[in-house]
């Protein structure tokens, strides 16, 4: 489902990759993890297409990202949810309305876009909070109304940036079980994270990123 | 259908979010709209009072004096078989003596003493007005003083000449004044739209993560830029014709012989108005979001 081959990223002169090769299976759950600046937000942005990679290719289900078309890159990020880890609330839309734009942006109609929402909020327990503005709501419940954005529209890929990083331990686990969930349902999850808590003893795939190059891969 | 749905809503709360800025570019665009149709009024109008000059314009040819009966009416026959030639009347010297009579009034004492009337017969020829050119009309002119027992030849050449420079001006103005206007119109809408696609900059990066495609981000600009537009045309539209009944008004108690000469804009002119304007300020738009780079 997603595809590194020798893939090389550079921010002006500064590498953050040089030549790395790895792949995650469809219906895959797995880790990337590495200290704060090893470039694993870097590596989420080469899979949708926020960044470009300076050498090597790329390939996520059945786009070649490396060779993408500016007009095929909306195509791609429908099939992507994504929880980055600035959240990128919209704060003049209520939760509703936050988690709702995915799908208006698929073209979905409004009736299924009600339903869909409803029932999204509702699993993640946010749905007494549907009509709030964003900068009202707690940390976990803002990361929990990212996440319900991320996965509203069944995307083919979730793509996580720490996404346990302003929450306490009981809310990181409630947050792993939803992707767990989400996983299950056939979804490929790829979780960016620090915290080692998350996935010690999952028996998932931990790919650790250091120095410019994935130096460690193990089963957690 | 559905991405319609989801932009007219965002543009009817931008709209109503920025409603003062708005306003403004509403009425800057209106103004802009009304100068145009106050202008193609003014131009409409002059146009008709030239038209209807020129359709009196007529050229009047004086016979030789001694010119037999017969040889007037073959002639006349010619003129009124000329497809270049409206109309013709023929003037006898009787009847040309008994104008001057009339004109002179109770110095017609003067002429009373002539023993013999000296005053030649003439034919008034109205020419098409499609020929009042003044080269066309010069030409013709040329050609009839050539023909015998023709005396003399009296046109309005310098009159002619100058309307059509009046005329040629006007049009030329109305098509600056509108390139201006189309100008002004647009940039004021691009000066807006950019503004809040400005403010908007984190939301359209947000939506391109999200996989927002170009449209999905440019028509809700778009629709708003037409409510400029259009509702700036319609304002503009209904202050023209606003001012120009006043001015009509006016104009026919101040002098009531010009009541027919008004020449109205024809009502769907005055449906363009918000229609131009609609187009103007969607260009407008395009222009200030410009190219969408993911
Ligand atoms: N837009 C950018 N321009 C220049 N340097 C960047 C940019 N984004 C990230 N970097 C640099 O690339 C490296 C990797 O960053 P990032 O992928 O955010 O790491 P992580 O998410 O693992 O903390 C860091 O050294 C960071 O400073
Ligand atoms: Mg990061």
């Amino acid at each position: 489902m997603i595809m590194f081959d020798e893939v090389t990223k550079a921010y002006e002169k500064e590498h953050v990759f040089k030549n790395i090769s790895f792949s995650i299976g469809t219906g895959e759950l797995a880790f990337i993890t590495g200290p704060s600046g090893a470039g694993k937000t870097t590596l989420l942005k080469l899979i949708y297409g926020a960044e470009g990679p300076d050498s090597g290719q790329i390939v996520v289900g059945d786009w070649v990202v490396s060779k993408l078309k500016q007009k095929t890159i909306p195509s791609l990020r429908q099939n992507i949810g994504v929880v980055f880890q600035d959240f990128r609330l919209l704060s003049n839309k209520t939760v509703f309305d936050n988690v709702a734009l995915a799908l208006s942006i698929h073209g979905r109609h409004h009736h299924e876009i009600r339903e869909r929402v409803n029932a999204v909020l509702k699993e993640i327990k946010l749905i007494h909070k549907a009509n709030v503005f964003p900068q009202y709501l707690s940390g976990g419940e803002q990361q929990r109304a990212v996440i319900a954005r991320a996965m509203v529209s069944k995307p083919m890929i979730l793509l996580a940036d720490e996404p346990t990083g302003n929450l306490d331990p009981g809310n990181a686990d409630v947050v792993m079980n939803l992707f767990r969930d989400i996983n299950a349902r056939g979804t490929t999850v790829l979780i960016a994270t620090h915290n080692e808590g998350l996935y010690r003893g999952t028996g998932k795939r931990v790919f650790f990123i250091n120095n410019k190059y994935i130096e460690k891969e193990y089963t957690a | 259908m559905r991405i319609l749905r989801y932009s007219f809503q965002n543009a009817i709360k931008s709209i109503w979010r920025e409603k003062w800025l708005n306003l403004l570019a509403v009425l800057s665009v209106s103004i802009g709209l009304s100068i145009l149709g106050a202008f193609v009024i003014i131009t409409l109008n002059l146009d008709s009072v030239l038209h209807r000059w020129s359709k009196s314009f007529g050229m009047v040819v004086y016979m030789n004096r001694e010119l037999s009966r017969e040889r007037e009416d073959a002639l006349e026959k010619y003129f009124k078989q000329d497809a270049d030639v409206a109309g013709v009347k023929y003037i006898s010297k009787e009847q040309a003596l008994k104008e001057v009579r009339q004109v002179l009034g109770s110095n017609a004492l003067i002429v009373d003493g002539v023993e013999e009337n000296p005053l030649p017969s003439s034919f008034e020829l109205t020419l098409k007005s499609e020929l009042l050119e003044p080269a066309v009309v010069k030409n013709k002119a040329a050609q009839i003083k050539m023909m015998s027992g023709v005396e003399e030849i009296q046109y309005g050449e310098k009159w002619l000449s100058s309307l059509n420079t009046v005329s040629g001006a006007m049009k030329l103005g109305a098509v600056f004044l509108g390139f201006g206007i189309f100008t002004a119109v647009t940039f004021i809408t691009y000066s807006t739209i950019k503004i809040f696609f400005y403010r908007r900059r984190d939301e359209i990066e947000t939506l391109k993560l999200l996989g927002a495609t170009r449209s999905f981000i440019r028509i809700p600009f778009m629709i708003e830029a037409f409510f400029i537009g259009f509702i700036g045309g319609v304002i503009g539209a209904l202050a023209t014709y606003g001012a120009y009944s006043f001015a009509s008004l006016r104009i026919v108690e101040f002098m009531p012989a010009m009541k027919t000469n008004i020449a109205p804009m024809p009502l769907s002119a005055y449906a363009l108005i918000p229609f131009c304007g609609a187009v103007m300020s969607i260009i407008g738009s395009l222009v200030a979001v410009g190219k969408i780079k993911y």
